[in-house]
């Protein structure tokens, strides 16, 4: 009872929204549209502007206070992405820092300032544990879920026992992300982990991590890469005759440009991902309706049918969400950042709840909590057929348990390199 | 230890040998790239004291001019001379709008300018082309994109004919080069103004048409390369960081030798491959690349401070 009076008073905000004569709530996004990275980013903010305008313009905004999706453009650069949450925050409800090395900057300043960082399927690891990062989510997935349930499903293809995988990353904070989860699951698996970095000036040139990969003969490839790392990666493959159905990336590896390149040649590739674009969900129709017909997307036919494109509107969906629980939680139109935190930590995507949102089969059931700021989904194992990326594998899930304390220790770890580290301790 | 520098790199040479012929021709492919990058670099320095910060931006504007202008349904051998229409036209607009306004000031003044080209034309590519991966027109510009399959002491060696082709043109461009530079009265009085700006002016060679030629060149050789790499892993602005791989190629090479641009592109193009593969990969972790010609170019310098075909600057006071 006490839920559905929450909701009604969001649905009696929303028909008086106009009347409020709401300011709006600013909810700025640190994008990467230009640089090195921009053929990742591009889809990405693309899908994420969209999915706000289309509620701005079908339902004006959310319960009725319309959303001001402003963009800063980073490059990708940690610098810069500083420099954009510090010029943002000061009526920011959130922060998208869409980088790992951003997100280490800001993660402490936001302590201070008191604005939660939305990070979907990225950031730092730990920050799943809740109680120390307190005001950091990174659901519905996070970098270690994805190591788990890459290794899980080459498990599932046979005994991971005296087997070899490479790991191809960027020489980045992103890339070195998932090492130690890798390593404990190799030697709990009894499988050799060979990283093999790829710097920032080499992304277009991978010739001798190739030849590397063709000297150690490993029996699968997983790649960490971003930007035009993939692309780079999956040309050299395709290059070597390296078997592409034991090549995975992870699901920033998975953009359907990338391996556009390859076409055919890249048939057998595979990518990990908590989303998945349907071009068939009611949500498409939506954005179809309010914002392509009307000439407000900077998107195009062929990119809003990808990957990249579809995981855009999830994660503006995310964050939706995280206002509308604030909203009716709090009674008011105009949350704050605080309201908004706890908003985004009382997350509950059921079935049901993302079927009403019309996003049936772009993303999996999960929640969040005090103590639980991922939400792990887990997600499904896309393979490129030579034109698209399909479904490979039911629902993953994460072993969330078998690195929980290792999540517990690197969180005490930043904490105590950053003290005094505020902890929630309520939770 | 001891082992793992001195011995046990030459015997996995000496054991597999395809592999070591595969490790050397990818050096070579590298090399000649990043001996068309520097080459871009020193042509405008000889001429007029420029280094120009603008080399690798104008890689990825003509590669992206290119694929932008195929995408508008233009034939591909078409859009590689209208390609080359909208490098003279930059070029002219450089000397025009750029370089003119600042003749005689000190060099770091026109070098901070070529940041300011570096700057415009990355914004103004972005907002013409979009910053997405795009494919080159490998294909469709006749170039083959098969490999050959060869099995030397049994092995393998893989030799992709785009590679190939690739470091054919480059050569061959290389070689015109040095040609147009040495037997035509254009290129005499490039090396002119580079030897002597007010003997040359003296003479009646033209600053400004000397400018705009070799910027126009320096735009020739950045379509060439942005067709090689593009033709690797896609057009993209992430090509722009190539250039720096020049860099340490300068330093080695001098910056005004053009035989240096090219002997030290190919040095470093193959020293940096053989070493990843034998050295920093088992030993450091890999990605030496990174660093590795910049230490090689480094320790070059304190043995030659003008690199190793550089000219010896005497200063008489």
């Amino acid at each position: 009872m006490k839920h559905f009076t929450k909701w009604a008073a969001a649905a009696a905000m929303a028909l008086a929204g106009t009347a409020v004569a709401a300011e709006g709530i600013y909810a700025p996004n640190l994008s990467y549209r230009t640089g090195p990275f921009a053929a990742t980013g591009i889809p990405l903010m693309n899908g994420q502007a969209d999915y706000i305008n289309m509620l701005n313009a079908r339902d004006g905004g959310i319960g009725g206070v319309m959303i001001d999706f402003d963009e800063c453009e980073t490059g990708y650069s940690t610098q810069k992405g500083v420099e954009c949450y510090e010029k943002t925050k000061g009526k920011a409800v959130v922060t998208q820092p869409w980088s790992t090395g951003i997100t280490l900057q800001v993660l402490p300043k936001t302590n201070v300032d008191q604005i939660p960082i939305l990070a979907p399927g990225y950031g730092f690891s730990p920050m799943s544990d809740g109680k120390t990062f307190s005001w950091a989510f990174n659901a519905p997935a996070g970098y270690w879920d994805a190591a788990s349930m890459i290794v899980q499903y080459l498990e599932g293809m046979g005994d991971l026992n005296g087997k070899k995988i490479a790991f191809l990353h960027l020489d980045h904070p992103y890339g070195k992300e998932p090492i130690p989860v890798f390593e404990a699951l190799a030697a709990a698996k009894g499988f050799e982990f060979l990283p093999i970095p790829v710097g920032l000036k080499e992304m277009q040139n991978q010739s001798a991590q190739w030849l590397q990969i063709r000297r150690e003969r490993p029996d699968n490839v997983v790649m960490w890469g971003w930007g035009a790392m993939n692309a780079g990666a999956i040309t050299e493959a395709v290059k070597t005759k390296y078997p592409m159905e034991n090549f995975i990336g992870v699901w920033w590896s998975g953009h359907n440009a990338d391996l556009a390149i390859v076409g055919e040649k890249g048939k057998g590739y595979k990518s990990i991902s908590w989303s998945f674009p349907n071009m068939d969900a009611p949500v498409m129709a939506d954005i179809q309706k309010y914002i392509v017909a009307e000439g407000k997307t900077k998107s195009n036919e062929t990119e809003m049918q990808g990957v990249f494109y579809g995981r855009g509107i999830v994660i503006s969906a995310i964050l939706a969400e995280g206002i509308r629980v604030a909203q009716a939680e709090y009674g008011v139109g105009e949350i704050s950042a605080e309201q908004l935190r706890w908003g985004l930590e009382n997350l509950n995507f059921t079935a049901e709840r993302i079927d009403e949102l019309g996003l049936t089969g772009m993303m999996l059931p999960f929640s969040t909590s005090c103590s639980n700021h991922t939400g792990h989904s887990g997600g499904w194992m896309l393979e490129w057929d030579g034109e698209k990326f399909v479904k490979v594998s039911d629902h993953l899930k994460a072993d969330v348990a078998s690195y929980a304390a290792l999540a517990g220790e690197k969180a005490a770890e930043y904490a105590a390199a950053n003290a005094p580290w505020p902890m929630n301790d309520g939770c | 230890m001891l082992r793992d520098i001195f011995i046990t790199p030459f015997v996995d040479m000496w054991t597999a040998p395809d592999f070591l012929m595969q490790v050397l021709w990818e050096g070579l492919v590298s090399g000649i790239l990043y001996a068309l990058i520097a080459l871009g670099f020193v042509l405008i320095f000889r001429s007029s004291r420029i280094f120009n910060f603008a080399q690798g931006i104008m890689v990825v504007f003509a590669a992206l001019t290119l694929v932008g202008l195929y995408a508008m349904g233009v034939p591909a051998w078409i859009c590689v001379i209208l390609t080359l229409g909208v490098m003279f036209l930059l070029a002219v607009a450089i000397e025009r709008v750029v370089l003119r306004p600042l003749v005689g000031q000190p060099d770091i003044i026109l070098f901070m300018a070529t940041i300011g080209v570096t700057l415009f034309l990355i914004g103004f590519g972005e907002i013409i082309f979009g910053g997405e991966n795009k494919v080159m027109i490998t294909e469709e510009l006749g170039i083959p994109t098969d490999s050959y399959l060869l099995e030397p002491f049994g092995g393998l060696l893989i030799l992709e004919q785009k590679d190939i082709t690739a470091v054919a043109v480059a050569a061959m461009l290389v070689v015109g080069l040095l040609v147009f530079l040495n037997r035509t009265r254009m290129g005499r009085a490039i090396r002119a103004l580079g030897d002597d700006h007010q003997a040359a002016l003296s003479v009646g060679i033209s600053l400004q048409t000397i400018w705009v030629l070799v910027w126009f060149i320096a735009g020739i050789i950045a379509l060439v390369t942005g067709i090689a790499w593009g033709a690797r892993a896609g057009v993209s602005f992430a090509l722009e960081v190539i250039a720096y791989k020049a860099l340490p190629v300068l330093m080695l090479g001098g910056l005004e030798s053009i035989a240096g641009a090219i002997i030290g592109g190919l040095m470093i193009g193959m020293l940096e491959k053989l070493f990843e593969i034998y050295w920093g990969q088992p030993l450091l972790g890999g990605n030496t690349e990174t660093w590795f010609a910049f230490v090689l170019a480094l320790i070059v310098l304190l043995f030659r401070p003008q690199g190793l075909f550089g000219e010896r600057i005497i200063e008489r006071v």
